[in-house]
């Protein structure tokens, strides 16, 4: 069995006013992925060519050991997918698609299909148009997660809804983790949703993989030091140093490569180290993001 | 081909344009026992030929521009999350279309010829220019499909539909014409003449040209969503 659920390999779309360049991402079976990235920054661009809904200019894509677009009819049957743009019928009810989509995916799991309608509070009579965003959502969630996919791919699923249906859908989400064999590829511009669920971070900005690690790496690997520096001392050279705020005497240093003796070489050079801050995903990914940006008009 | 799953697309189709065909059906039917009701009228086997074509041209351009309405509508990305390719997508879409649209335009065809052989004062004559032009119908609705499934885009398919209904007053007009056709029209009896069967050819023809043009087009598209 592939460990790989999906490998993007040099992978380049281009378009008149944005390119998605030489992406290179690998997904491991059985993990959560989460996919950060600005509007614009080619989120769905990246899963619209996992799903082989468009063709990339260059490079090979591999989900679930089939190359896509060429054998996306068969890759799609162990695929659940949902994105923020996705619509269902208007005129059909919640059962109507729950049937349409059990008469095309054999494993649909009926028993959990129904579990998920009374924990999302959804009435299989209520026709899609009289849906709020949040039940729309749900209601699409449910046909993708009843079909039992082995890959979960899903495009902010979280945009536009309410605290409460966020939380409920994170919540079903983090359940079906629970299964060791389900890989989720999760799209969003929400740091705080990402950060609760995956355990794989890739950013990407402008078109490119800005970075992509381990979520606990990359959450320890990101540290701010708040020094204290004495009259006529040096900022001390420390590698993975991304920003420098603060003052002259109080320099705030951010660093993309924290290590524990960072702070004993700060002291050694003269620098009183005042704290050693963990930063939030959502400060990694501006830094990130801010920094690229800088580097590349520099 | 996943037929299996092509044809599930197809019945979805056919489950949520139902409603409208039962209606189309329906008024289509009334609109027939009213001509033939009527005394001999002109007025209303005009009348009546205007509401049978509005009803086709009309239920046409909303079962054919189903295409551009899934993308429209945002259901394209729900479709194409199912295990098929954009092909198999592009024949749902057309047979689902055809299917529908033919059940609809073969009954009241049907309907039409029943009425103008059961309703006495009918010339029987007129018959092969009504299979023409129902044809013809058929013809414009293909169109209307093909540029749909290929563009999805709102204009063009308006336009196409708007150039369909003209077309189809120009044929008529061009047509009855035609030694062939127009002599026999007024006549008791139905004359099956070699200008109908060839006309019947070229509309046939056509048809086929244009879904195949259709097919090949989607064959080599790229970017589906």
């Amino acid at each position: 069995m592939n460990d790989l659920a999906v490998r993007f390999t040099g992978v380049t779309k281009k378009y008149p006013h944005f390119t998605l360049q030489n992406v290179n991402l690998e997904l491991p079976t059985g993990s959560i992925m989460g996919f950060v990235g600005a509007n614009g920054a080619g989120k769905s661009t990246t899963i619209r060519i996992l799903m082989g809904l468009i063709h990339q200019d260059s490079g090979a894509v591999e989900v679930l050991g089939h190359a896509m677009p060429a054998d996306q009819a068969a890759a799609k049957r162990d695929i659940g997918f949902v994105s923020e743009d996705m619509r269902l019928y208007g005129p059909a009810t919640v059962a109507w698609h729950m049937e349409f989509i059990r008469s095309i995916y054999p494993q649909w799991d009926q028993p959990y299909a129904e579990s998920l309608l009374q924990r999302f509070d959804l009435k299989p009579q209520q026709k899609i148009k009289g849906l709020s965003h949040g039940q729309r959502v749900k209601s699409a969630l449910l046909l993708a997660l009843a079909r039992r996919p082995r890959l979960l791919v899903l495009d902010e699923p979280t945009t536009g809804l309410d605290p409460v249906a966020r939380r409920e859908v994170l919540a079903e989400l983090t359940a079906v983790l629970a299964d060791e064999d389900r890989t989720i590829f999760f799209s969003s511009q929400n740091t705080l949703d990402v950060e609760q669920i995956s355990d794989q971070i890739t950013f990407i900005d402008r078109g490119r993989i800005i970075d992509s690690a381990n979520k606990e790496i990359f959450l320890d690997r990101w540290r701010r030091l708040r020094l204290m520096l004495p009259p006529n001392t040096a900022l001390p050279h420390l590698p993975g140093v991304v920003e420098v705020g603060g003052s002259s005497r109080l320099p705030v240093l951010t660093i993309c490569q924290f290590e524990p003796a960072m702070v004993a070489a700060c002291q050694e050079a003269g620098a009183s180290v005042q704290a050693v801050d963990p930063m939030t995903l959502e400060e990694i990914f501006v830094v990130n993001v801010q920094n690229r940006r800088d580097r590349a008009i520099a | 081909m996943n037929t299996y799953v092509v044809t599930r697309l197809i019945l979805k189709d056919w489950y949520l344009n139902f409603g409208l065909f039962v209606a189309a059906l329906v008024l289509g039917f009334a609109t027939l026992a009213a001509i033939a009701a009527a005394k001999a009228t002109m007025l209303a086997v005009i009348l009546g030929t205007i509401v049978l074509v509005t009803i086709l041209i009309g239920m046409g351009a909303v079962v054919m521009s189903s295409p551009f309405n899934e993308r429209k509508q945002q259901t394209l990305p729900f479709v194409m999350s199912l295990p098929v390719s954009y092909l198999e997508y592009t024949t749902s879409k057309i047979v689902g279309s055809l299917l529908i649209f033919g059940a609809l335009w073969l009954a009241l065809l049907l309907g039409i010829v029943a009425t103008i052989l059961i309703t006495p004062w009918f010339p029987h004559g007129m018959i092969p220019f009504v299979v023409i032009m129902a044809v013809e119908v058929l013809v414009s609705t293909c169109l209307i499909a093909a540029v749909s499934v290929t563009t999805e885009s709102q204009g063009w398919t308006i336009g196409v539909t708007q150039v369909g209904a003209l077309g189809l007053n120009a044929v008529g007009f061009s047509i009855v014409r035609l030694p062939g056709i127009g002599h026999a029209m007024s006549g008791p009896t139905i004359q099956w003449s070699s200008t109908a069967t060839l006309l019947l050819l070229v509309e046939f023809a056509a048809i086929v040209l244009m879904i195949g043009i259709a097919f090949w087009v989607q064959s080599r598209k790229r970017d589906f969503v």
